[in-house]
């Protein structure tokens, strides 16, 4: 008699722990960003948004491709070698009243009706830059980016 | 047994959970960090270019007084403050920053600040780096129709990509520019002129961020 409510009291204590098992691995899975989820997806392409402007201003290249009109097309290539070619981007170069300088001359990789305005994840990056050789001139570059 | 496997999972999920949001918050951060100081870098170098070509010694302080609001305009929200200290005197003998030791055999042309940045999204305050910009040009010999010169950045780094079009001589024309190996300088440019060189040669060097120094000899 005793062997046997022993017994019950295991597969009581077994179902109490799966209990709450689960409820601990739901409750956590709320918190959880997940590979997935679209802010980790936003996240990543911010971050290699900013590895792309930052290596090409690191080598110098950022402010001769971005104050030189003719060398737009080159700014488009380079940021499309930087990135890898699922990701699609346009960037925008303001001055520091606002205004597009490149409203005429778009810089950008992928169609923007198709890959912008049907993606639900798009990040977007600000990058500064002062000036070109002697002249203080800033450009605020605004480079967003979406996976194909 | 269950329960300690049950406490071990649990843990192990909520470490990976709370150490995944700190590698977040760290990166999205730095990488701010990273843009100004470069950005700053870059600002000082421009306003140096800007004080050897113009000869205006407040340069600096009013390209980083505008930096200031521009920051501000570039990331707003994150709460950026940046403040500056410019290099006055010390063994380069500076003022407001910039400095420039010309017409000698060994001269120079410098820029130094110090900076302490603040974003207060991300509860940074007081990050500290410097600034610096130099531009060193040595006449090293001269003979009938040749000059030998050496040019160091930062650190004594000698400059490796200069051309014809980055040296300037008083009186006769440049005709070649050529670099070699030097056992005292490491690199050495050879200019060679096409007409006598003067006793008293003026050299004039512009480097690839539009700074400018000028030697005699």
């Amino acid at each position: 008699m005793t062997r046997n409510t022993k017994g019950q009291m295991r597969v009581i204590e077994t179902i109490l722990a799966s209990f709450i098992i689960f409820s601990a691995l739901t409750f956590v899975n709320i918190f959880a960003v997940l590979p997935s989820s679209p802010k980790y997806e936003i996240s990543d392409l911010e971050k290699m948004g900013h590895n792309a402007l930052h290596d090409l201003d690191d080598q110098r290249l950022l402010s001769r491709f971005v104050y030189n009109e003719t060398e737009w097309g080159e700014l488009a290539l380079a940021l499309t070698i930087f990135l890898p070619p699922d990701v699609y981007f346009d960037l925008s170069i303001y001055d520091v009243q606002g205004n597009r300088i490149n409203q005429y001359f778009p810089i950008r990789y992928g169609a923007p009706d198709k890959v912008f305005a049907t993606s639900n994840s798009t990040a977007s990056v600000s990058y500064i830059i002062p000036g070109q050789q002697a002249e203080y001139n800033p450009r605020i570059l605004v480079l967003q980016l979406v996976r194909g | 047994m269950m329960i300690a496997l049950m406490i071990v999972s649990i843990g192990a999920i909520m470490y990976r959970v709370g150490t995944y949001y700190r590698q977040e918050q760290w990166e999205e951060y730095i990488t701010l960090v990273e843009h100004v100081r470069l950005g700053t870098i870059r600002l000082v170098e421009i306003s140096l270019a800007n004080y050897t070509a113009s000869g205006n010694n407040s340069t600096l302080k009013d390209n980083l007084d505008q930096w200031q609001n521009d920051l501000r305009k570039a990331y707003p929200g994150y709460g950026v403050t940046l403040t500056y200290n410019l290099a006055d005197g010390t063994n380069i003998n500076y003022f407001q920053g910039l400095a420039s030791h010309w017409n000698e055999t060994v001269s120079y042309s410098a820029a130094n600040a110090t900076f302490a940045l603040n974003i207060t999204s991300v509860g940074l305050e007081g990050y500290k780096f410097t600034a610096t910009a130099f531009l060193s040009l040595t006449v090293i010999n001269t003979t009938t129709n040749e000059i030998t010169v050496a040019v160091t950045e930062e650190d004594g780094m000698p400059i490796t990509n200069l051309k014809k079009d980055n040296f300037q001589v008083v009186g006769p024309n440049i005709i070649s520019v050529t670099s070699s190996y030097d056992q005292n300088y490491t690199l050495v440019y050879t200019i060679k002129c096409d007409g006598n060189i003067p006793a008293q040669v003026t050299v004039r060097v512009w480097d690839q961020r539009g700074i400018m120094v000028i030697a005699k000899k």
